[in-house]
């Protein structure tokens, strides 16, 4: 019923080809529509793609804003707008449909003469444990890039080497200072919250949007059991769906002004009470 | 569900060339025309106010004008009105002059006549009472210088009393 990723190993190195797939289009769809924004510009009649495009940067620039001090922000603005773009597009990539190819023989099993490491592995797996029976191993390739916590964590660490990164230096002495407050045993306590904002914005992306993904799926498989199943389904998916939408702006949204949040809470001098 | 670290790298190397591409070909141009649309807004608002004081000022300059024509305008009325009441009042002191000086001329003419016709009434009857006298006393009295003296000095005694 889950549906595994098509990985192949080139080189000694595992490459999950639905990511690299998902990835290229999601990077292509963001550029399409920026750049047909920008096509046209125009200082005093914009178009409706160009109020679109500048609505978005206002709000990013409105986000920023909110949480430090826009003068201070504004490098940051078009890196908040690729980024809530390309988790926008990259959560809505995984709603509307999904192709799986399903696999029952390990020899068969291979794309572009390479062989696909993950069908071969579950095959020889389920044969080992059950000899002779039938096994079957679908796989996805297509899925939101946000389902995947590899891309997640890599966006995710991205941020934080960039936070940290502006706070060593633009604010090196308020930076390092911070470590030892309000005293300096709780230098460790300071380590370990930078390490969970690290794995927190990385992981509460990926599992909103690889649950909403795992629902749909369930709800699928259970539309193809048989005739009641489907009709019981049908109505279930249009919910879940347009509840997948809200979940996906959301985790942009939050993806986005966190990152904003931690930059103001390194650049941010803190003044002693 | 497999955690593939090349899969993270592969989001990094991504995302950095999406954010650069965009960066330059979308962001760039985009950011720097919404930078010229704030200041043409900002332009056209100082250009609207600085209008709007020009206006103020036209006004009050008009109203300041208008204030000074209708002064003046009354202020040569006022003046017209001086100066016809004056001529009248000179005009009139004029006639008056004429007619007293006119008058005056009259009397005197009258006067000088009354004088001619007495004098020339006294000449006439001083040789007309010559003549009466020296037809009464026919040769007594010649035609002497001495008597019409006398009957002159005479005459003009009765004369100076009439």
């Amino acid at each position: 019923m889950l549906h595994d990723s098509p990985v192949i190993n080139v080189g000694g190195l595992d490459i999950d080809l639905s990511v690299v797939l998902m990835l290229i289009v999601t990077c292509m769809i963001v550029f399409l529509i920026a750049r047909l924004a920008t096509r046209n510009l125009s200082v005093e009649n914009p178009g409706k793609m160009q109020n679109f495009m500048e609505w978005v940067v206002e709000f990013v620039q409105g986000l920023i804003s909110s949480t430090m001090d826009l003068k201070k922000g504004k490098p940051f603005l078009s890196l908040g707008t690729t980024l809530i773009l390309f988790i926008f597009v990259g959560n809505m990539l995984g709603l509307p449909f999904n192709i799986v190819t399903e696999y029952n023989d390990a020899s068969k099993a291979h794309i572009f003469g390479q062989e696909i490491v993950s069908v071969t592995e579950k095959i020889h797996a389920a044969q080992e444990r059950h000899p002779g029976e039938e096994v079957e191993v679908g796989i996805s390739w297509w899925k939101s890039p946000t389902a995947d916590p590899a891309v997640t964590m890599g966006l995710s660490a991205m941020v934080f080497v960039l936070v940290h990164f502006v706070g060593i230096t633009r604010n090196t002495k308020g930076y390092f200072k911070h470590y030892l407050q309000p005293y300096i045993f709780f230098l460790p306590i300071n380590l370990i919250e930078q390490l969970s904002k690290l794995l927190t914005l990385g992981m509460r992306l990926f599992a909103n949007i690889y649950a909403g993904e795992v629902l749909i799926s369930v709800l699928i498989a259970l539309g193809s059991s048989g005739i009641i199943g489907g009709i019981v389904s049908i109505p279930l998916l249009m919910a879940w769906q347009g509840f997948s939408i809200f979940i996906g702006s959301i985790q942009a949204f939050v993806f986005t002004i966190l990152t904003f949040v931690y930059i103001s809470q390194v650049i941010e001098t803190h003044e002693e009470h | 569900m497999h955690f593939v670290p090349s899969s993270l790298v592969l989001a990094l190397i991504a995302f950095l060339i999406l954010y650069f591409v965009l960066n330059k070909y979308a962001f760039g141009p985009l950011f720097s025309m919404m930078e010229k649309r704030r200041e043409l807004v900002l332009q056209q608002i100082n250009e609207a106010s600085q209008t709007r004081e020009q206006a103020v000022a036209y006004v009050e300059e008009q109203k300041q004008a208008l204030q000074d024509a209708r002064k003046e305008a009354y202020d040569i009325i006022e003046q017209s009105r001086q100066t016809s009441s004056k001529q009248t009042e000179q005009l009139l002191d004029q006639a008056k002059a004429e007619a007293a000086r006119i008058k005056e001329e009259a009397v005197r003419d009258i006067q000088s006549e009354k004088n001619k016709a007495v004098e020339a009434l006294r000449s006439e009857l001083g040789s007309a009472s010559v003549k009466i006298a020296s037809k009464l006393l026919e040769k007594e009295v010649g035609s002497d210088a001495a008597q019409e003296e006398l009957v002159d000095q005479y005459l003009k005694k009765v004369g100076g009393r009439s």
